[in-house]
C-alpha cells in the first residue's frame, strides 16, 4: 500500500514537471497541453469510475481463482474453449496474470491453454465502454470477435512450435526454471 | 449524447445488488476498486498529459505519413513496435489510441498498437521468463507480433 502511494506520487511529480517545463517553456503550448489533458479527462472520467467499480465487483464474484480452478479441471478440446473464451471478462495486467497462470500451467494446465488465456484476455471486455468511446463501436467490436479465433490459433501455434523446439533440445519444456 | 452516466448507472446497480447479496464482499470489491483506481489514475493523469504533448508538437502530418492509411503495412509494423515498448496500464491504451485516430492514424496501425500495449511488454518480460522460461516467453512474445500483424491486415481491409 505504501509503494501504491509512493508511485502514485512519483507519477503525480512527473507529469507536473513535464507539463510546468511545457508551459514556461512555452505558455501557449502548455495551455494547449492542458486543454487536450482535460477534454480527455472529462470523456473518461465517468466512464473509468464505472469500469474501476465493475472490475472490482469481478474481481470478487468471479475471481481470477475461480477461473484457474475451472481451467485447471478441464483438459483438451473443453480447456482450450473457455480459456479462449473467458478470460475476455477479467481485467488485471500481466504483472497479476502471470503468476496465476504458473500456478495453472504447475497444476497441469497445457501450453495451449495457457497461451489462449494471455491472449484472449486482452478481449479486455471490461474495458469496452472506453473502447466504443474513443475508437468507436466498429473497432470494438470487431476486436473482440477477432480476439476468440486469435486465442485459439495462438493456444494450438505456440504447442506445436514449442514441441517441435522440444524434440530438437529436449530441454525447451521441462526446463522453465523454478 | 454523454454515456458516462449511463455507464455509472449500471455500475451502482449491480453495486447495490452485490451489496444486498453479500455486504462483506462488496466491500472487498469497493476496496479492489479503490486500488486500482490509486494505480491507474496517477498513470492516467501522465497519459493525458503525454496526450497533450502529443498534440502540441507532433503535427497531424508526422502522424498521418507514419501511422495514417498511406503507411500501409509498415504503419501496422510501426504501431506494434511502439506499443510493445509503451508502459501503459491497458485502461490507458485507449484514450491514447483515440489521440492517434484523432491525429491521423489509420485503424490498422491502431489495432498494432492496443493489442501489443496490452499482450507484449518490454516491463514484463523478466517475470516472464522467470516463471515461464524463455522458450515460452520468446515464443509467446513472436508469435503475438506476428499474429497481431495479420489482425492488423484484416484491421485494414474493413475499416
Amino acid at each position: 500500500m505504501k509503494k501504491m502511494v509512493r508511485d502514485a506520487l512519483i507519477y503525480v511529480l512527473v507529469t507536473g514537471a513535464i507539463w510546468g517545463i511545457i508551459s514556461i517553456v512555452s505558455p501557449a503550448k502548455g495551455l494547449l497541453v492542458g486543454e487536450v489533458a482535460y477534454g480527455a479527462f472529462t470523456k473518461a472520467v465517468e466512464i473509468i469510475i464505472a469500469v474501476f467499480i465493475i472490475i472490482g465487483l469481478i474481481q470478487v464474484w468471479v475471481g481470477p481463482q475461480t477461473l484457474s480452478k475451472l481451467l485447471g479441471k478441464e483438459a483438451g478440446w473443453k480447456g482450450l474453449a473457455l480459456a479462449s473464451t473467458v478470460p475476455i471478462f477479467i481485467g488485471g495486467s500481466l504483472f497479476t496474470i502471470f503468476p496465476l497462470l504458473k500456478t495453472l500451467r504447475d497444476k497441469g494446465a497445457s501450453i495451449a491453454c495457457v497461451m489462449a488465456f494471455i491472449t484472449a484476455w486482452a478481449g479486455k471486455a471490461p474495458l469496452l465502454p472506453l473502447e466504443i468511446e474513443f475508437l468507436g463501436w466498429k473497432f470494438a467490436v470487431l476486436r473482440i470477435s477477432l480476439i476468440i479465433p486469435f486465442a485459439v490459433v495462438m493456444g494450438l501455434l505456440s504447442q506445436f512450435v514449442l514441441e517441435k523446439w522440444q524434440d530438437r533440445h529436449p530441454a525447451v519444456i521441462k526446463a522453465s526454471p523454478k | 449524447m454523454r454515456i458516462g452516466p449511463i455507464y455509472l448507472a449500471i455500475a451502482f446497480i449491480l453495486l447495490i445488488l452485490s451489496a444486498v447479496k453479500d455486504i462483506r464482499k462488496t466491500k472487498l470489491a469497493l476496496k479492489a476498486s479503490g486500488k486500482i483506481a490509486l494505480t491507474v489514475f496517477p498513470v492516467l493523469f501522465l497519459i493525458f498529459i503525454l496526450m497533450g504533448v502529443v498534440s502540441a508538437f507532433v503535427s497531424k502530418e508526422t502522424i498521418a505519413s507514419w501511422l495514417g492509411s498511406g503507411s500501409g503495412v509498415l504503419g501496422i509494423l510501426i504501431g506494434e513496435i511502439v506499443g510493445s515498448f509503451a508502459l501503459i496500464q491497458p485502461a490507458a491504451v485507449f484514450p491514447f489510441a483515440g489521440v492517434l485516430r484523432d491525429r491521423g492514424a489509420s485503424y490498422g496501425p491502431i489495432l498494432g498498437f492496443v493489442m501489443t500495449a496490452i499482450l507484449i511488454g518490454v516491463s514484463t518480460l523478466p517475470l516472464e521468463i522467470k516463471l515461464f522460461g524463455k522458450h515460452f516467453t520468446l515464443t509467446r512474445n513472436v508469435l503475438t507480433f506476428i499474429l497481431v500483424f495479420l489482425i492488423g491486415i484484416i484491421f485494414m481491409l474493413i475499416l
